[in-house]
């Protein structure tokens, strides 16, 4: 069996029995976006937007690279964007501008904070 | 070098940076992305702004305290007990423990002969409505590719050892059924509150790496 | 007149409503190898084990709705027992340790 068939057969989060180094006990506090993006989830579910199961698809669906690099949250995000781009229930550009949008709106939002008299 | 073995999962071990910070106060990339998808699905009226702001009260409120009264009931109460057994969501919900979701629960009780360890291998399946969110390590590779393998080096790794003559049982949750361990009561509880039996009953407990146990050094309840 | 009550009503159960398996019966998990999403995973494929619950009520398949396909025709979960030493031939630990997974109807046959 070549290598790249390999890469088909076995998804990325399939690794049940493979090679792995001890558990190390490391939790952390989720971050705000965190929890809004797993709050996020749980709404897209009840609606039938994205059901919990094309969650887990999409995220398999980043390929390895992606899955192995991101975190567990950022990979939620980026596999919410494929699906609804899928869906037709937004596009790419759509997501684009807003994030553009969203940053912009935070850099006002610092640069207005660090110009106030307790900063300084 | 197999995709599988390499990346962001094995550099868990330290702390764990989230969130890229390009510079002070100003949110990551998955944030801006996060926040920008949210606001637009409000805009267009897929959900409204309040529902993520309940469904986050809702998530805060699920924590191992939870699972800790259950199976204190099922350690004081044998009727309650056979209940949980029969049906863990039903039981659960008796103690007004609502399940926001479609799973099931299976309760499974630890024994003499048996010890229970729950694991998903392919994603993150947990019981959240009645424990919370999980932990990092359980969502991360080691424990999920060795928790089926080698189950009692995994455990050993939690400093706990289980003799041979007991029988290992290693649930792989990987539909719409989640699984709580039950544990063992510990010896010398019989004076204990049910409240003081919740106290002895954490995380880890239920989700069967460690027994419960009456903490070293405290005599009494 | 039927002495069993059952007896006098007699309907067809649509497909999928009865399980096929029951408790004690062995099985075997399928080797097929789907292209994209599956939740049967490999380290199981192949591997021949004992149902010890029906999982009620039947469900929609999971593969199936990572696609959108959330409603349509609904079968059993089935837990299944399988002992450590018949996945991993070198096993270390108890040859009393086991495995427990719920499995979708159509990953299973009857050995």
């Amino acid at each position: 069996m070549s290598q790249s068939e390999q890469l088909v057969r076995r998804l990325p989060n399939d690794i049940g029995g493979v090679p792995a180094e001890p558990v190390q006990r490391v939790e952390h506090e989720l971050e705000p976006w965190e929890k809004r993006c797993h709050a996020l989830a749980d709404v897209l579910d009840f609606h039938k937007i994205i059901n919990t199961e094309e969650k887990r698809r999409g995220v398999e669906a980043l390929g390895a690279e992606m899955v192995g690099k991101l975190t567990y949250y950022e990979r939620w995000i980026v596999a919410f964007a494929n699906i609804l781009f899928q869906k037709g229930i937004l596009t790419p550009t759509d997501l684009a501008c807003k994030m553009d949008e969203v940053a912009a709106r935070s850099s006002d939002e610092v640069a207005a904070a660090s110009a106030r008299p307790e900063a300084r | 070098m197999h995709p599988q073995d390499h990346g962001h999962d094995h550099d868990h071990g330290h702390d764990h940076p989230h969130a890229e910070i390009s510079q002070a106060g100003q949110p990551g990339y998955y944030e801006i992305m996060e926040t920008a998808m949210r606001e637009l699905l409000v805009e267009r009226r897929l959900f409204g702004a309040d529902e993520i702001r309940r469904q986050i009260e809702v998530l805060d409120s699920r924590t191992p305290a939870l699972g800790a009264k259950v199976v204190a009931r099922a350690w004081v109460d044998p009727a309650f007990k056979a209940r949980l057994l029969a049906n863990g969501r039903a039981a659960c919900e008796e103690l007004g423990i609502s399940f926001y979701d479609d799973t099931g629960l299976i309760v499974l009780e630890n024994t003499d002969e048996v010890h229970n360890l729950v694991v998903c291998t392919l994603c993150s399946c947990y019981p959240r409505p009645v424990l919370g969110l999980p932990p990092d390590w359980y969502k991360l590779k080691p424990y999920r590719a060795r928790a089926v393998v080698e189950p009692r080096a995994v455990l050993a790794e939690f400093g706990t050892v289980i003799p041979d003559e007991v029988e290992i049982r290693v649930s792989d949750s990987t539909a719409m059924v989640r699984y709580l361990v039950l544990p063992k009561r510990p010896a010398g509880t019989d004076d204990y509150s049910e409240e003081q039996l919740a106290g002895l009953v954490t995380r880890d407990t239920m989700i069967g790496v460690v027994p419960a146990s009456i903490p070293a050094g405290r005599a009494d309840p | 007149m039927p002495s069993d009550p059952q007896q006098a009503i007699a309907i067809v159960t649509a497909f999928g409503e009865r399980p096929i398996f029951g408790p004690g019966d062995p099985v075997r998990i399928l080797t097929r190898s789907p292209v994209g999403h599956y939740r049967v995973p490999i380290y199981l494929r192949g591997k021949t084990g004992t149902v010890e619950a029906v999982i009620e009520p039947a469900g929609v398949d999971n593969e199936e709705e990572a696609y959108g396909r959330n409603a349509g025709a609904k079968r059993h979960y089935y837990r299944i027992a399988i002992p450590m030493t018949e996945i991993w031939p070198d096993y270390v630990g108890s040859a009393r340790d086991g495995l427990r997974i719920e499995v979708f109807e159509s990953w299973l046959e009857r050995i």
